[in-house]
């Protein structure tokens, strides 16, 4: 060891170049479980404080949700708690088989295989599929898991602008004597809530004998008419090669993810990817959850259908006032402040009208985008929203920005 | 979508050479808590009962502990099942912070920060604390997350020679002019159960001026005096600049890891690393359980003396039995193979005998090197190691492998054909 005065002083000055800059991440401690109300200590050592949360990618209201937490409890008796090992070693349990079939059906794939996290399955789906004779191309927004899972494969990369289907389809023409071909998007992109046009890249994949890989982290279990996903809504169900999902968000949001797709696409992940092959298997109290989440979820679209409710009211409450807020019609609904600083002082402003909802800022999203990304769940009653609406209209008096323009306000508090 | 023959075709030949090569890995489906003994079935709908589990990483018998399961049904009802977010947005409950700070307390460390897997803390520390003006100095049997981890990162690295320090010390040499220079160890080696030299990796390190990171994810719990891992010992706690370590093998098997050190660098951690701003939280129910093992390890060194008996016990058992083993210093055994098609079946050979232990092959470990690894645990009785023992003689015998030399073993089967 030798932490020197020297190399103390090198990340020292890193973290205060971070402070200064104005974009240093401050953690608030929730007291309670994850729902509508939530109980926060913020500033540290400072008395709870009941506050709405509106930043949660609780999107259905099953993070603490009775039926699931009787399912935990019931799989901790008869499955146990952890399983200390690999998938393949002696981390398979038939609930986790069952868990598989259960995401397979209802994705309409062939297959799935569980990761430990959908970070996990996009950082080694890549490697385990294609080589350095195929390409990859991907959406410039796609989440950052994708791009290091992307960095972590031989194949070569190219991007086309964000959902910008003139250019993919020049890219698709420049890589056409490539091996293998795959195009890489989110279904619902989470800094901005819009959604992937998935019926034109399929059309265009077929065109041009091309994979179709998308990211469902932000839409299973909600978008689409019966929750299936973005390939719902846009009638593509069975035409996507390879799905990536979670279940660390509308699913139950403990943990996990996984991959589900072509069958032997499927089968290359459990031979090949590393952090299937060198990372725990889903501990078995969480599958537990997932599979009672997936139950629920199969049985009725309730929970959805409030969850769709709840954004109209949200989204049109926030247009009436006067925010900027990005175009689109899921949960996700970020409202536009530029300014890293002016988005942490409105979020510190929100929370003391009893509103939990963070600024987002480099290099969460990118420089001069900073925002409040507010998200809707079933978990919210009409009244949250309503008081939440009430807090947003007054902070965003305080700070003169309703009813102004992005250029109006970027005069006002600077990029 | 364009999934058609062509492509298909492709992929369905990949997965043939596979199995062509013996390569092609399957799994066994578990119907109970991971325990001593385990109800497994396989192949698929042939259930065994009963079958003696010698190849999990529950080291210290906690994965179905009661007073775990208490706890964790405990933080369900206090604290909630998922959070449904990544930390610094709202996914930090008070119990991810007592978390941190009894990690903090029991490895002798400044801070720490929680990732969802040891897995995803490997993958994200390298890219956070250093750039391409620093050098990482990696052991070349590093785990897949440390490789994964450094190749994501823009630093030089240099492979030094498995556990050879004078190999370590001529890179160190040749590579003095970076910004700074890290050198980057498991603890125990995971597939041989080799110890690293820590403390001379710590000398080296202050001699050349660069900091040092251990991986203890096989180590933390029960290797050393009090379980703190492979600084305790080695008697260079505090000296260590970085451990990550995990959840998901002695401390519950759930889920979720850690990176415990100096305090600046978990700092630029939570401001910087990948994994940490793009992945959940660790989900309450899971640190419910992880708190408890923790509360049960610092009161009482029971569980590791015990797993060290285990240790001393199945080791001299094997080398008695006349098989080859590597010099493993922990609770990881491994019988040697060599041959991947041999490690394969007499992994089922094992299975039929009531003992539950996995052929290791490429790419878990190199060509030529294929091994049944076995792992003790503190859940084992000696009951349940007598009968294993029985089964490994058994299968031994049955391929003739009993008092074999490497060598011999080769010439019995082949690693040039199969691998």
């Amino acid at each position: 060891m030798a932490y020197s005065d020297k190399v103390r002083g090198i990340y020292t000055g890193t973290l205060n170049e971070i402070r200064e800059k104005g974009i240093f991440k401050q953690e608030r401690f929730i007291h309670s479980s994850q729902a509508a109300d939530i109980e926060v200590e913020f500033p540290t050592g400072s008395e709870l404080k009941k506050v709405i949360n509106m930043c949660a990618n609780n999107y259905l209201g099953l993070s603490s949700h009775p039926d699931v937490i009787k399912a935990a409890h019931a799989g901790l008796d008869s499955r146990g708690y952890g399983m200390s090992s690999v998938r393949f070693i002696c981390g398979t349990q038939d609930i986790h088989k069952e868990l598989e079939a259960k995401v397979t059906k209802f994705l309409g794939t062939e297959d799935t295989i569980l990761f430990p996290s959908c970070m996990d399955a996009n950082a080694g789906v890549f490697e385990a599929i294609l080589t350095g004779e195929d390409v990859m191309i991907s959406d410039r927004l796609v989440h950052a898991s994708i791009i290091d899972g992307m960095r972590l494969c031989a194949a070569l990369h190219d991007t086309f602008k964000h959902s910008d289907m003139a250019h993919l389809e020049e890219k698709l023409q420049l890589h056409a004597d490539k091996r293998l071909k795959v195009v890489i998007t989110d279904g619902v992109f989470s800094m901005d809530g819009d959604t992937a046009k998935l019926d034109e890249m399929v059309a265009l994949c077929e065109k041009y004998d091309a994979m179709l890989f998308v990211d469902e982290s932000h839409s299973s279990g909600f978008i689409g008419k019966t929750g299936r996903g973005t390939h719902e809504k846009c009638g593509v169900v069975g035409k996507i090669d390879i799905i990536t999902t979670t279940f660390g968000k509308a699913l139950g949001g403990a943990s996990g993810g996984c991959v589900s797709g072509r069958k032997e696409l499927v089968e290359m992940c459990r031979q090949k990817a590393r952090p299937y092959l060198f990372s725990n298997t889903i501990a078995p109290v969480v599958v537990s959850g997932v599979n009672t989440v997936l139950d629920i979820l199969s049985k009725s679209t309730e929970r959805r259908d409030k969850l769709e409710r709840n954004t109209q009211f949200w989204r049109k409450g926030l247009t009436d006032a006067g925010f900027v807020l990005k175009d689109g019609d899921t949960p996700i609904v970020p409202v536009m402040l530029f300014n890293a600083k002016l988005s942490q002082d409105f979020s510190k402003a929100l929370y003391e009208e009893g509103v939990y909802a963070i600024g987002f800022f480099f290099p969460v999203v990118p420089q001069g985008q900073a925002r409040i990304r507010t998200q809707v769940s079933a978990g919210h009653e009409i009244h949250h929203l309503e008081k939440a609406l009430e807090a947003f209209k007054k902070v965003g008096k305080k700070f003169d920005i309703l009813g102004k323009t992005k250029q109006e306000i970027i005069a006002m508090y600077g990029q | 979508m364009s999934f058609e023959k062509d492509i298909k075709n492709y992929y369905i030949q990949q997965l043939s050479f596979i199995r062509e090569q013996n390569l092609f890995k399957q799994e066994k489906q578990i119907h109970s808590p991971q325990f001593a003994s385990i109800n497994a079935e396989y192949p698929k709908g042939v259930r065994t009962d009963g079958i003696i589990n010698i190849c999990s990483n529950n080291y210290l018998g906690m994965s179905d502990h009661p007073e775990v399961i208490k706890a964790a049904k405990e933080t369900l009802d206090s604290r909630g099942y998922g959070m449904s977010s990544v930390r610094f947005i709202c996914g930090t409950q008070d119990i991810h912070i007592d978390l941190e700070n009894k990690m903090s307390l029991f490895l002798g460390m400044d801070d720490t920060i929680l990732f969802s897997s040891a897995f995803d803390a490997n993958l994200g520390i390298f890219e956070a604390l250093l750039d391409e003006e620093c050098a990482i100095f990696t052991d070349s049997l590093n785990h897949a997350s440390i490789i994964d981890g450094t190749r994501l990162c823009k630093a030089k690295k240099f492979r030094y020679a498995n556990n050879d320090m004078d190999d370590l010390q001529l890179k160190l040499e040749e590579e003095k002019d970076h910004k700074i220079k890290l050198i980057v160890t498991d603890g125990v080696f995971s597939m041989d159960g080799i110890v690293a030299q820590v403390d001379k990796i710590c000398e080296l390190a202050k001699m050349y001026k660069a900091l040092v990171m251990v991986d203890d994810s096989h180590a933390t719990g029960f290797i050393g005096k009090n379980g703190r891992g492979t600084h305790e010992l080695h008697n260079v706690m505090g000296e260590v600049d970085i451990i990550s370590t995990t959840f998901g093998k002695a401390l519950g098997g759930a889920s979720g890891g850690c990176i415990s050190g100096r305090q600046e660098l978990i700092d630029i951690l939570r401001q910087k690393a990948r994994p940490y701003l793009f992945s959940n939280s660790i989900s309450p129910v899971v640190v419910g359980g992880v708190l408890k093992v923790m509360n049960m390890i610092m009161e009482s060194t029971e569980r590791r003396d015990k797993l060290e008996l285990n240790t001393q016990f199945w080791k001299n058992g094997l080398k008695e039995a006349g098989f080859i083993l590597t010099n493993t210093e922990s609770p990881i055994i491994p019988v040697m193979l060599f041959n991947a098609k041999l490690a394969q079946d007499f992994s089922l050979d094992l299975y039929a005998e009531g003992v539950y232990a996995i052929g290791f092959f490429y790419p878990v470990v190199p060509k030529g090197k294929a091994r049944i690894r076995t792992q003790m645990s503190a859940a084992h009785e000696t009951e349940h190691l007598e009968k294993a023992l029985d089964a490994f003689r058994k299968v031994g015998k049955k391929y003739d492998i009993l008092g074999r030399t490497r060598e011999e073993i080769i010439e019995m089967y082949p690693i040039s054909i199969s691998l």
